[in-house]
């Protein structure tokens, strides 16, 4: 179909390569041989009526879902055996469908808490001190704030992340995740439940860390926001891919119009 | 104060310590990183288990009245890191088995379970701790300085102390670096922790071995006082005595940890004791356990922070001449929504 090449499997070059997925839940595949490739920059967008099984496919490739069958491969490496923590030191991230800030951590501590390389995020480095950590949290402070006021959330920094509004713990995990330096960001319906002015602020907040180089896979029903963001889409119904290509291309399909009017 | 006073005042002071050591290792695992160790007691009874048997003499050296295992007549300091090892194995082994796969409320109930059956168990293996009778006769570190008795407790009370200040600030310094923060986003998420990267099976089992180390420790202080160790002394309702008191504190605050150990085992349980008799001699006893389960419910229900809630962090503000970050898309984040 047209727009093939675009997401042409290509292990060599993709970031983010998945080949004939499959994911059974008692008698139900949910996801039934999925393969496709996310290629580093840009934000692939992964589209599909209800129980596509487009959020069980994120779960895979973010270690959460064991699959039944086949791989994962980042970076050129197979990941489909690691855990979640292991894929995410990896610098493959994931936000949720519900919100999951750390409600009774402060904006701030949420953003921390994803740091990396902090020499006192141990136990032994707890016991050492704050003069063997208290150097390196300066410096995490400053950058998550530099976040905060990017995301012009600088004012919630000390309120509990549980007190947020919906749309704001939504930014709090984009940031939470930014914090981790992710190469892949996986995106699960970011804008969902959210109020249409938030979302359409989240919308650009997602299209300035593309522009910047960010690469993400995000699952998203409003189709208006996949039009913006997202090239190429991958189009899921019933657990297999029925279409991919450019958004404008993937609309006029017949098969994703049925999808879509029967989902 | 007259000496009998005294014996009594010391005796507060040592359970005081202990019991305040007890809240800070549960305090830790489920305050902190939200570990239902509904098995804690076993850890502090293990620790005074392992510390009474290292402390006394072969079993034939009492003419052979009591069983034991060990039986190495090691002194003072090794009694005490002898029960935190061994509390660290058991909790390593108990926390393999049960933090691995289960969810956590399955995980409470394995806890409670392992609790009890550990207690049928010693009681009936009679050869390992001398049965339901327990072990007694247990030496006093300081027995060796022939000092007056009551010397001698006032030196135990500076003992605990001791002990209690070492793993206050070990909780302290815990609870408030980089690291407590992690365990703290387990406590509130751990699908979330995991995805910035927390190895959270990791992290929870690393806690259980903490908190089981620092609950057999204090199990050690209190054996060297009291000189005796049996089943009846950690039945599983004595977990939730613990549990009661670090709700009622304040779960997450050590600081709140310790006014529960003080309020609810030591003063609740001490005032108790001058009630006059009424009606059933078993029944102040037993009202006990229903105030503190209606304790647990009304903080639970009026005030989950406890008495002195978990502190908010608040961090220092800039320093002076930080570059002023992009405000660009500042303003349209409001809840009232701006437009673009």
């Amino acid at each position: 179909m047209a727009g093939e090449e675009l997401v042409a499997r290509d292990p060599t070059t993709a970031l983010l390569s998945v080949h004939d997925l499959h994911c059974a839940f008692g008698g139900l595949n949910a996801v039934d041989g999925v393969s496709f490739d996310v290629q580093t920059g840009g934000i692939t967008g992964l589209i599909g009526p209800n129980g596509a099984g487009k959020t069980t496919a994120l779960g895979i490739i973010a270690g959460a879902t064991a699959p039944t069958g086949g791989t994962v491969s980042f970076d050129g490496r197979d990941i489909t055996r690691l855990a979640v923590h292991e894929r995410a030191r990896l610098g493959l991230t994931r936000t949720f469908q519900l919100s999951s800030e750390f409600p009774r951590l402060t904006v701030l501590e949420n953003l921390l808490a994803a740091e990396r390389d902090q020499p006192g995020d141990s136990l032994w480095g707890a016991v050492l001190g704050r003069r063997h950590w208290g150097a390196a949290e300066r410096e995490y402070v400053e950058r998550a704030r530099d976040l905060l006021a990017r995301f012009g959330m600088d004012g919630k920094e000390s309120e509990y992340a549980g007190n947020l509004s919906g749309g704001q713990k939504r930014l709090v995990e984009i940031m939470r995740a930014l914090m981790t330096r992710p190469r892949l960001l996986l995106l699960d319906e970011p804008m969902a439940g959210v109020h249409p002015n938030l979302a359409q602020s989240i919308a650009s907040y997602l299209e300035e860390l593309r522009d910047n180089g960010l690469t993400m896979l995000m699952i998203e029903h409003e189709l208006s926001i996949v039009d913006r963001l997202c090239d190429p889409v991958v189009v899921m119904a019933q657990g297999r891919i029925i279409a991919r290509g450019r958004m404008a291309e993937v609309r006029h399909h017949e098969q994703v119009l049925e999808a879509y009017l029967v989902g | 104060m007259s000496s009998g006073l005294q014996f009594y005042v010391t005796t507060l002071l040592v359970y005081a310590c202990v019991d305040m050591m007890a809240c800070w290792a549960l305090n830790l695992q489920y305050g902190v990183t939200g570990l239902l160790n509904f098995a804690f007691i076993l850890f502090q009874a293990a620790g005074a288990y392992t510390a009474a048997v290292l402390a006394l003499p072969l079993q034939t050296a009492n003419g052979g009245f009591q069983q034991y295992i060990l039986g190495l007549g090691l002194p003072f300091p090794w009694t005490v890191l002898g029960a935190g090892l061994a509390g660290g194995v058991l909790a390593l082994a108990i926390g393999l088995i049960s933090l691995r796969k289960l969810r956590t409320d399955y995980e409470a109930v394995v806890m409670l379970v392992v609790s009890i059956i550990a207690t049928t168990a010693v009681s009936n293996f009679v050869p390992l701790f001398n049965g339901s009778a327990g072990v007694s006769l247990v030496p006093n570190p300081f027995d060796g300085l022939n000092v007056d008795p009551l010397v001698e407790t006032w030196l135990y009370v500076g003992l605990a102390a001791v002990a209690a200040l070492l793993t206050f600030a070990f909780a302290q310094r815990v609870t408030n670096s980089p690291f407590g923060r992690s365990l703290r986003a387990v406590r509130e998420n751990e699908a979330a922790a995991a995805a910035v990267g927390k190895n959270v099976a990791r992290l929870r089992l690393l806690m259980f071995v903490v908190g089981g180390v620092i609950a057999a420790m204090s199990g050690g202080v209190l054996v060297g006082f009291i000189g005796l160790w049996a089943p009846s002394a950690w039945l599983y309702p004595e977990t939730l005595v613990i549990f009661a008191a670090v709700i009622i504190g304040g779960r997450g605050n050590n600081v709140g940890a310790a006014v529960g150990a003080l309020l609810v085992p030591v003063a609740f349980n001490e005032a108790t004791r001058f009630l006059p008799q009424v009606g059933n001699p078993a029944l102040i006893d037993a009202l006990q356990w229903v105030v503190i389960a209606l304790l647990i419910l009304a903080f639970l229900w009026f005030r989950p922070q406890g008495i002195v809630p978990e502190r908010r962090r608040v961090f220092p503000a800039a320093r002076p001449g930080a570059n002023p970050a992009d405000r660009r898309v500042a303003e349209s984040m409001a809840p009232s929504g701006g437009s673009r």
